[in-house]
């Protein structure tokens, strides 16, 4: 079965390991965008509303992880989150996992694991997703009914 | 008071006789000596709190004997004791460093409480001079305790921003590994060097993560969560995740558990960290088939853990240095030298505390203590 890509959209403030990252998964066949501040990344998942997953630094200037993923959870509920955290308080990953991220990783991050909560976001997003498809069709059979 | 060791010193025979008798009906048991080398030579062999010395004798003068007694036992205090006529000795005496003096014929209410207060004098010296000692050694915590802490915060400071840097290597390296697996470079000349090459970047990676994220673990505010954890099955468990190694050196593991401690309420996931990474250390030292002992004792208010070892000790010097961050004697790559320095932290996070003891050529042990 050939695996469909997976939209990524990378959010750190450090441009080389935004980029390096970018081409890692870009070469395992993910679709990835990178951007390198909290703004930045909201603008982008209004623009293109496909994105699946967001990789997302905790520590940026300007607006912080938190703040990003408060908004994002307000926004755009369906779009999962996994933290990235050059630090080593595991506190402000588990703040960011009571927010509704859906992981975090310590950076610099094994690729493998990476790779498997990445897969484990999406797979929750899609099913977001799906959940959402079958209530509207219930919805729109019910409006159908009706008429 | 009854207790106070005293030294009578006089030349006339009789005049110690009569003293030493009245002393006695009071309740004093004091030593006597008929001269200022008699005296010296008891004072070698027996620890004397107040001499009570006649200044005029033949050979050794009381003076003399003071100068000596000062020089050699400073804390003794001196009372001495002048004829009517020669009052001015005792002020010579006093300069000298006698405590007071008094004159013959002696009153012995009045002698008793002048050794009295003689002895109170002794009693404040030796509370100053332990009060003094309590504080400088106060002080070098505090400064080693701040420097300790400082540097906890400079070195998390510096794990966070080398984080970055590494992750980019680690990216790179990476994303280099995966271009080497495609099929298009299937032919390249040398690929077996890159890959060799990346594999030693990759590693490198490895080994300076492990230490950022150990030295970002020394701040780490995480809080304790106590439950009550069966002591053997938790004994038997950590055994079991050091086993590894235990079996390949053929280490046998001798371990105590007091009948009395059958359940304990301990944070177990901070303290099986602690106690793996003792055991770890404790059988990287034991030789190949040598012993282990593993004991846990029930005292009135706390629990003790000894972890003990039969391998080759710790020197002296380095006795002092094992709980100092950076401190190791594995060679590069082996240790990071923060195991038991975080240890340590941990330990006192959860209001216990370690102790180590070692004999060169016998072992190591290390005492662990928590609170109940």
């Amino acid at each position: 079965m050939v695996k469909i890509p997976a939209r990524i959209l990378v959010v750190d403030d450090e441009v080389d390991f935004a980029e390096m990252l970018s081409l890692r998964l870009k070469e395992v066949g993910e679709i990835v965008l990178s951007v390198h501040n909290g703004q930045d990344c909201l603008k982008t998942l209004e623009e293109k509303d496909n994105i699946d997953v967001v990789i997302l630094d905790i520590k940026m200037p300007g607006m912080d992880g938190i703040e990003v993923l408060k908004e994002i959870r307000k926004k755009f509920p369906i779009v999962e989150v996994i933290m990235l955290t050059g630090h080593g308080s595991a506190e402000t990953a588990v703040k960011g996992l009571k927010l509704g991220a859906y992981d975090y990783l310590m950076k610099p991050a094994d690729f493998t694991d990476l790779a498997a909560k990445l897969e484990g976001a999406r797979k929750r997003s899609d099913e977001h997703k799906e959940r959402i498809r079958a209530a509207e069709l219930k919805l729109l059979l019910r409006k159908t009914g009706e008429f | 008071m009854k207790n106070v060791r005293i030294l009578f010193v006089d030349d006339e025979t009789a005049f110690l006789d009569t003293i030493i008798k009245r002393m006695k009906k009071r309740g004093f048991n004091p030593e006597r000596a008929s001269s200022g080398n008699d005296a010296l030579a008891l004072l070698r062999e027996n620890p004397i709190d107040i001499i009570v010395s006649d200044i005029r004798m033949p050979g050794m003068d009381g003076i003399e004997l003071l100068g000596e007694v000062k020089k050699r036992y400073p804390k003794t205090e001196i009372i001495l004791l002048t004829g009517h006529a020669t009052s001015q000795d005792g002020v010579v005496g006093i300069k000298e460093g006698a405590f007071d003096y008094l004159s013959k014929p002696i009153e012995i209410d009045h002698l008793v409480s002048k050794i009295g207060q003689a002895f109170d004098k002794i009693l404040r010296d030796e509370e100053k001079k332990k009060e003094t000692e309590f504080r400088v050694k106060m002080e070098q915590q505090m400064v080693a305790t701040k420097r300790l802490a400082s540097l906890g915060t400079l070195a998390a400071g510096v794990a966070h921003e080398v984080n970055n840097p590494l992750a980019i290597i680690n990216e790179s390296a990476g994303w280099m590994g995966q271009i080497l697996e495609k099929e298009e470079l299937a032919e390249m000349p040398r690929k077996t060097d890159f890959k060799m090459a990346l594999g030693k970047i990759n590693n490198a990676v490895e080994r300076a993560r492990v230490i950022t994220h150990q030295l970002l673990g020394i701040v780490k505010k995480d809080n304790a969560v106590l439950s009550e954890v069966n002591v053997g099955e938790f004994i038997d468990e950590i055994i079991q995740m050091a086993g590894v190694e235990i079996k390949s050196k053929d280490i046998k593991i001798i371990k105590h558990i007091d009948d009395t401690l059958t359940s304990v309420w301990i944070d177990p996931h901070q303290v099986r960290q602690i106690l793996i990474n003792l055991l770890t250390n404790a059988v990287h030292a034991t030789p190949d088939g040598g012993k282990l002992f593993l004991a846990l004792e029930d005292s009135d208010k706390d629990i003790l853990f000894f972890i003990k070892d039969t391998g080759e000790g710790i020197p002296k010097e380095n006795l002092e240095k094992i709980f100092e961050p950076f401190f190791t004697t594995k060679s590069p790559g082996n240790g990071t030298g923060l195991g038991l320095f975080i240890i340590k932290g941990i330990i006192e996070k959860l209001g216990g505390g370690i102790d180590v003891k070692s004999k060169l050529g016998v072992g190591t042990t290390f005492c662990i203590t928590f609170p109940k």
